[in-house]
């Protein structure tokens, strides 16, 4: 556990060194410019616009995040041979792997914590008041980081066995099928092959269903979140990141490195 | 990794989506909660949308022209008559690729039949197809659609006249597109008129939600068609017996009718109060009866 830790602020620190939290800067300049625009050209919807375009930045920043940087997370310890002197080390791979995927876990915590102030900020400069409701924003920043930690699993999972750009592909082609789950789904039988429906519906259900941390709707309208869906997303998000987590480090320990 | 390893592996993945697909179904639940029950365009402006297509418009287009026949599709077999999006989505759909025949042949149909079945909403249709018509003025087959919404949905007999008169003018066009234009000018509406655009559209459709459509109303022209003959035979029956008939077993008695008549469902006609013929209240037919005039 103290070797997973170490590998996770270490690889927190070569985030902060690589400059990643500078994203914040341009964050709190777009939300600065929106409230203030907002505010002058809006009637009514102020409120609306400002969570939407809030939430919508801190989803943007931290899927960037999450997909360039976890996929260079394996793949640059290999390219600059850092991997070597680590595993050298009473460290076993999988440690390796836990330990960079918790490091960029707490890289997006935080980046993410710092946005979700700066758009309660620019809230509360357009509302001149924070309200009950509005904890259904902290909930939809809370379901946007556990979409970018089942992110970082997937990108993390494909860098293990593939090159860095076949991976981002592959996890941002993952990501978008991962928000048309429903619409899989909702395909009308009478007019698609009855097996192939039922296909995609199997397909469905396994595909990391990226819509289920999608209430930025929900959010924006002051709309209260249920608990129990609290609860299920962050169960779903755990259990995911570990199915996929554990194939990658099983992947990473085969691994031929040299 | 050992075997052990390995199977260890495999069972915590295969238990680990059984998992994930029990709680998906419940997250399902909890989600229809959260969500706006009311459907959605967000961006409603066609020329906003191709702006920001780039030059991917006809992409877009496609995709805005399947999430047309989902919307259609969902509310169908639904039986939501609440067809309000539809026009803003074939007006985007149509504005990203105005040579998009399918949306103006399937959306024309979509927007002008009467509720359940469509929008009810010729004059957007007709709307449409003129759009269709100005950026494609080759294709005759939207002459014969525009001729058809005149014809069913608003019973412009003169204007689909001159539809189906304006499409025959194309050299590709089929030759009885100047009969039916001649026909339609001298008759107005007519069964046999109808039955004939029907069974052309039942010909020709490709889509499966047009070819049942299309099936209905020929299964409802013949009802009507049929419901006049037996009236005509419970006229006869009238005037030799000097009474209407009140069952139908007596105008087959009577030498009248050869046997009883069945609906193209399989269900036998009845005879009303009045007497006068009319589908069995158990019919699916009776349900799609229309109220409109001929051909409807």
């Amino acid at each position: 556990m103290t070797r997973i830790g170490t590998v996770a602020l270490n690889t927190f620190r070569e985030a902060v060194r690589d400059r990643v939290l500078y994203n914040l800067v341009f964050f709190a300049l777009v939300m600065m410019a929106s409230a203030i625009l907002v505010g002058q050209i809006s009637i009514d919807i102020e409120q609306i616009v400002i969570v939407s375009l809030g939430l919508s930045a801190i989803s943007i920043m931290g899927l960037l995040i999450s997909v360039f940087i976890g996929v260079g997370l394996v793949s640059k310890e290999i390219d600059k041979r850092t991997l070597y002197a680590l595993l050298a080390k009473p460290l076993r791979r999988w440690e390796f792997i836990l330990g960079k995927f918790a490091g960029l876990a707490l890289t997006l915590t935080v980046n993410t914590a710092a946005m979700a102030a700066g758009l309660f900020l620019a809230l509360f400069y357009v509302k001149h008041s924070i309200e009950r409701a509005d904890t259904a924003v902290l909930v939809a920043v809370y379901f946007i980081l556990l979409k970018l930690a089942l992110v970082v699993a997937l990108a993390m999972l494909f860098s293990c066995f593939t090159t860095p750009l076949l991976a981002i592909l592959f996890t941002a082609g993952l990501y978008i099928a991962g928000l048309f789950v429903h619409e899989m789904r909702a395909l009308q039988g009478g007019l698609i092959d009855p097996a192939f429906r039922r296909l995609l519906q199997w397909i469905s259900y396994l595909l990391p269903n990226f819509e289920n941390f999608d209430v930025m709707g929900a959010a924006a309208h002051g709309r209260a979140i249920p608990g129990a869906l609290i609860a299920q997303n962050t169960v779903y998000a755990a259990l995911y990141c570990a199915i996929v987590l554990a194939v990658a480090a099983a992947i990473f320990s085969q691994r031929n490195l040299k | 990794m050992s075997a052990k390893g390995h199977i260890a592996l495999l069972l915590f993945v295969l238990l680990g989506f059984a998992g994930v697909w029990r709680l998906q179904q419940r997250i399902d639940v909890q989600q229809r909660l959260v969500e706006s029950e009311d459907d959605q365009v967000m961006l409603r402006s066609s020329k906003l949308v191709k702006s920001l297509s780039l030059e991917y418009a006809p992409l877009m287009a496609d995709i805005y022209w399947t999430r047309v026949v989902q919307y259609f599709g969902n509310k169908h077999s639904g039986k939501q008559v609440d067809l309000r999006l539809l026009w803003p989505l074939l007006d985007v759909t149509s504005v990203l690729d105005p040579h998009l025949m399918p949306v103006y042949h399937m959306g024309s149909m979509f927007l002008s039949d009467a509720a359940p079945r469509g929008a009810g909403r010729p004059d957007l249709a007709v709307e449409l197809l003129e759009r269709g018509l100005k950026a494609n003025p080759e294709e005759w087959r939207l002459y014969y659609d525009l001729g058809y919404v005149y014809y069913f949905d608003m019973k412009d007999y003169p204007k689909a006249s001159a539809a189906f008169y304006e499409g025959s003018k194309n050299p590709r066009a089929l030759l009885w597109m100047k009969t039916l234009a001649a026909k339609i000018a001298a008759e107005g509406g007519s069964t046999e008129t109808s039955n004939f655009l029907w069974q052309d559209v039942y010909n020709t459709a490709n889509d499966p939600l047009v070819k049942e459509n299309a099936l209905k109303h020929l299964q409802l022209l013949r009802a009507q068609e049929d419901c006049k003959q037996i009236d005509a035979a419970a006229d006869e029956y009238q005037k030799r017996f000097g009474r209407r008939p009140v069952r139908m077993s007596e105008l087959v008695q009577s030498g009248l009718l050869r046997g009883e008549p069945v609906d193209a469902l399989g269900y036998p006609y009845v005879l009303s109060e009045d007497g006068k013929a009319e589908t069995n209240p158990q019919s699916p037919l009776k349900e799609k009866q229309f109220t409109a005039a001929p051909g409807k």
